[in-house]
């Protein structure tokens, strides 16, 4: 009899379920106020507001990066009343995992960040990036006003131009100059004077070189830098692209014993330590020496404005590679193939990205976009020298760890690993290295 | 008189042996937690130069940061999709047990095993498919991406719990209650539930504390800052090139507050609703 | 008569429902993908056979996972079975008096810490530099055991499971000493009356009488020792090396990292495999299940 009651209350139940399911959904939609209107209440919902949607997806939402882009976005939405950018940001390895799940889905963002080399270029193989090179061709102006060796980056082997620089970057190894002072130190250009500039070092109870490798990004720049000295560029060229990828040239197990001639005079407990640890270190002067990125300086500042510092190249090392390859590569944001709004995307990407936006960047927070002389507004000398560094290079060397395949990248970062302990040995671990380039070999081969 | 002497003095060394070994067991739970409630209020240069002094001026402000940085969104969060997970799974556990345990059902061995079956299998072996149904279903990165899974994965567990206490409930009390009128939905609400409080309410924390602390669903499904859980975004505030540590220990130290108050609050009908229930895992 | 019959099913079918859909289904489709080969952002899939399955067996970190979740077991069954239920036993003896409460309040703790905190907490306390243990070390005058810790490749798994010893002996405790509670008085009583000392009534008596909770307690560390991913995910992600690495981790960086689904999966159905297995064993030595 009372049977109505319970199905009233199943009934309750049920609406609640859809309030949060469409709470649920509803809560998603203004979180990241999605373009794909694909289904209908979506649509009738955002009939008040005609604004085109732009998702944008970046990877710096560290203060004050994620502060700054925030502001230059709202400038650009007054400045266009019409376009509605959307944010949302991840920190660099979730970054990674994110992006490649929402770039095959219609929830993929219209303008989003993209490392150069096969981290995008994976992307462009399914179709999902769109070619920027017409734009550009079309509008001389704008292409004029990019480092062309910084494009180069973003530019595939026949020619597609995928993405525009927002932060350029080189490695470089600084050095503290008070200590190189104390010590009578001068700057080393070969691997024999390096080698002597860390005894000296150690003899005198300093940490020669601050390097913590917890978190195994670090090993892979000395490893990519190198074998940009040891192996040709073919040779290279062809083993770090995964379906033809061997890693038999003897230059690679050289490359892992220059390296180890290196660990005694790394920081203690490389692999228990932070690349941010060490460089905090660096900072406060406990160690001579680091190999860091441009783009930290501003770090270094906030540590310790008051370190007296200089940079210089890694020393040079004979092998059949080119030893004038700058280390590093620009890193900046691609148009999704699938937005609806592509020439909108494209000029905001113009102005966010171009020489205006450029020069109060720099200085504000200290990265530079990839615009020709944007250094003039800036005040602070070790920027000014970061920036002349990346202008005058001929030619970048791309992350060795963005451009190798997943699984190869990953092995080669464990063997380094296992090597900076000294649980294996270079042999073993170029062994090992192959192996893993094989299978990918074939793994790569079933994709295509 | 002399042997009785001697045992309780042996009684009593025992006594104080034991208690140092239970007092230095409890150092050894606290060091770590005092040592980041130490460094939370230090700056980043003392905290490098040496973790285990004081700090020369107390750093209470790393809270404030922690708070605002982030940790009041995840916070929202990790609330919201707690509690709507939460009251769905005691919800439909308890309907679950109660239609199992007081009605004759065909099948009714089969459906319990089948859910009870759902506790052998781990958040790993569905995580892939999962993400994938998610996808398709649009829910990728909202609260019911966390929601579902949350409430079907502890549906086993707690339904076991609560079947295995509604069958001790006596048959009288509810048969009085169907003389007087009641129908099965009254006799749920006012006999089985309050009779069940000790029970449910271990079933609220032990469920609560999965809920709440979950991280390998969160970490997957989630993709806006805004929309993240605690667990997950604690990891945010490991930087990618600069982390600010003494902040995120702040961090770490505020997550883990609510959850232990509330534990202190409700040890006392938490342990005797394991009693009752004896709750496994 | 027809909807009174009905209406029971109501009560089961939301619960039922959640279950079939969002457990069995995807570990349905788990056994599926793990014969294909594919792609978080690519839509097509290759069936491969038992290629996965090839690869993750005779894939080099296979016998260092294995190993690593077999150490997990181990020593999670020594110390949060075995002494949780020895310090369980301790506290309901006669001798803690009125601080037990206290104790097993405190004891408790950490298992209310969610993973990644505890993770993010412990690559402090271990790190080399500025860390709770080697500076410890120092402050007493032991500079010569202090270690590199997480990033040793022979101690990190062992940081790690020290980690979760830390985090859940004390659920254990709580969970046996609930157990030893349920102990009628009555045995004690007649223990009492028979002469046997504590340790021999702790033997004799509670043991055998909280037999099943302390089996199911065992079941409990042996599954989370299989499953576990957070606690090796935020500290070392697997390394230095693989020396850290178990399946978990594994499966995860498959799926997430190398955008290898498939094999992620496989190791899923593996991970799936030694659950299932020993659950059943639960059910079959228990047999009280009762259902």
């Amino acid at each position: 009899m009372k049977k109505d009651l319970f199905k009233k209350f199943l009934v309750m139940v049920l609406v609640i379920c859809t309030i949060v399911a469409t709470t649920g959904c509803a809560s998603k939609k203004t979180d990241e106020n999605n373009t794909t209107s694909t289904e209908p209440t979506t649509a009738a919902q955002n009939t008040s507001t005609e604004k085109k949607e732009i998702k944008f997806f970046h990877r710096f939402p560290d203060e004050p990066f994620n502060s700054f882009i925030e502001s230059k976005i709202a400038e650009y939405e007054t400045a266009h009343p019409d376009i509605d950018i959307v944010v949302t940001s991840a920190q660099n390895d979730p970054y990674k995992e994110k992006i490649k799940v929402v770039v095959g889905t219609d929830d993929c963002p219209d303008v989003f960040f993209s490392w150069p080399g096969e981290f995008s270029e994976r992307f462009i193989r399914e179709d999902l990036v769109m070619d920027l090179k017409p734009y550009l061709d079309a509008d001389q102006e704008w292409k004029d006003s990019l480092l062309a060796t910084q494009l180069a980056e973003y530019t595939t082997s026949d020619g597609m131009v995928y993405g525009i620089p927002f932060r350029l970057d080189g490695k470089m190894f600084f050095y503290n100059k008070d200590i190189f002072e104390e010590q009578g130190l001068s700057i080393p250009a070969t691997w024999d004077e390096f080698i002597a500039v860390c005894d000296k070092l150690q003899e005198a109870g300093i940490t020669p070189i601050a390097y913590g490798n917890q978190d195994q990004w670090p090993s892979a720049h000395y490893i990519g830098t190198l074998n940009q000295m040891l192996v040709s560029d073919e040779v290279r060229a062809k083993d770090y692209e995964a379906t033809t990828g061997e890693f038999t040239d003897p230059g690679y197990e050289k490359a892992l014993t220059y390296y180890q001639q290196l660990i005694p005079y790394f920081s203690q407990g490389t692999n228990g330590l932070t690349h941010d640890m060490v460089r905090t270190s660096f900072s406060q002067g406990q160690a001579g020496m680091i190999y860091v990125e441009l783009v930290e300086i501003p770090y270094i500042k906030q540590e310790n404005p008051e370190l007296n510092y200089g940079m210089f190249n890694f020393p040079t090392v004979e092998g059949a590679g080119d030893p004038t390859i700058l280390t590093g590569s620009p890193e900046g944001f691609v148009v999704s193939s699938k937005t609806k709004y592509p020439e909108e995307c494209v000029e905001f990407l113009k102005w966010f990205l171009g020489p205006e936006v450029g020069a109060e960047q720099a200085q504000t927070i200290g990265w530079f976009n990839g615009s020709v002389g944007i250094d003039k507004a800036v005040t602070d000398d070790y920027l000014k020298e970061a920036y002349n560094v990346i202008a005058n290079a001929t030619k970048m060397g791309p992350w060795f760890d963005a451009s190798l395949y997943s699984t190869v990248c990953n092995e080669y970062l464990t063997e380094v690993s296992s090597l900076t302990n000294g649980d294996i040995t270079t042999a073993e671990a170029m062994a090992k290295i192959q192996k893993v380039a094989k299978e990918a070999q074939t793994i790569a081969a079933t994709d295509k | 008189m002399e042997t009785k002497q001697k045992v309780t003095s042996k009684n009593l060394i025992l006594k104080i042996l034991i208690h140092l070994f239970l007092l230095s067991l409890v150092g050894f739970i606290f060091l770590p937690m005092l040592w980041l409630i130490l460094n939370s209020l230090k700056t980043n240069n003392e905290l490098f130069a040496n973790s285990l002094a004081l700090p020369e001026v107390w750093q209470f402000h790393n809270y404030v940061i922690a708070w605002s940085k982030g940790l009041f969104a995840y916070f929202k969060n990790s609330v919201i999709v707690s509690a709507i997970a939460l009251s769905f799974i005691l919800l439909f556990s308890s309907f679950f047990a109660y239609g199992l345990t007081r009605f004759k059902l065909k099948g009714s061995n089969l459906i319990f095993f089948v859910v009870l079956g759902g506790m052998a299998l781990s958040e790993q072996v569905a995580l892939v498919p999962l993400y994938k149904i998610l996808q398709t279903l649009h829910l990728y990165n909202t609260y019911l991406a966390l929601i579902l899974p949350y409430i079907a994965f502890r549906i086993p567990f707690t339904a076991f719990l609560l079947r295995s206490y509604f069958i001790s409930i006596p048959k009288e009390l509810e048969e009085a209650a169907v003389i007087d009128g009641y129908n099965s939905l009254q006799i749920f609400t006012k006999i089985i539930v309050p009779i069940s409080k000790p029970v449910l309410s271990s079933c609220a924390i032990v469920n609560l504390n999965f809920v709440w602390n979950e991280f390998l669903f969160a970490n997957v499904f989630l993709e806006s800052k805004s929309i993240m859980t605690i667990p997950i975004g604690l990891m945010s505030f490991k930087g990618d090139m600069k982390a600010d540590y003494t902040v995120m220990l702040a961090g770490i130290a505020v997550a883990s507050i609510p959850l232990i108050a509330l534990f202190i609050c409700m040890q006392k009908q938490f342990v005797r609703g394991l009693t009752a229930g004896a709750v496994k895992g | 008569m027809k909807k009174k019959k009905l209406t029971p099913y109501l009560y089961v079918l939301p619960g039922l429902l959640m279950v079939l859909s969002f457990v069995y289904i995807p570990v349905v489709a788990n056994f599926f993908y793990s014969f294909f080969r594919l792609s978080s952002y690519s839509v097509d899939k290759k069936f491969v056979g038992f290629d996965n399955f090839v690869r993750l067996f005779t894939n080099e970190a296979f016998p260092i996972m294995i190993r690593n979740n077999l150490y997990y077991c181990i020593i999670s069954l020594i110390v949060q079975v075995g002494f949780g239920t020895f310090v369980a036993l301790m506290l309901e003896s006669k001798l803690t008096g009125r601080l037990r409460n206290f104790y097993r309040n405190v004891y408790f703790i950490p298992a209310l810490i969610s993973l990644s905190a505890v993770g993010l907490l412990f690559t402090f306390v271990y790190s080399p530099d500025l860390g709770l243990i080697n500076n410890f070390l120092e402050s007493i005058g032991l500079e010569q055991y202090t270690q590199v810790w997480l990033g040793d490749s022979k101690l990190a798994i062992f940081c790690i499971i020290a980690m979760s010893q830390w985090q859940f002996t004390g659920y254990i405790t709580l969970l046996m000493v609930v157990a030893i509670q349920s102990v009628s008085t009555d045995y004690l009583e007649a223990a009492k009356i028979d002469g046997a000392g504590p340790i021999r009534t702790a033997v004799n008596i509670i043991i055998p009488l909280a037999k099943e909770q302390l089996l199911v307690c065992s079941i409990i560390t042996i599954i989370g020792a299989f499953k576990v991913f957070t606690e090796v995910y935020s500290t070392t992600s697997g390394g230095p090396g693989k020396s850290s690495q178990v399946l978990g981790t594994y499966l995860y960086q498959n799926a997430f990292l190398h955008d290898d689904m498939g094999m992620a999966a496989a190791t899923g159905v593996l991970i799936f495999i030694i659950t299932v297995t020993v659950s059943i064993i639960q059910i079959k030595v228990t047999k009280s299940g009762e259902v």
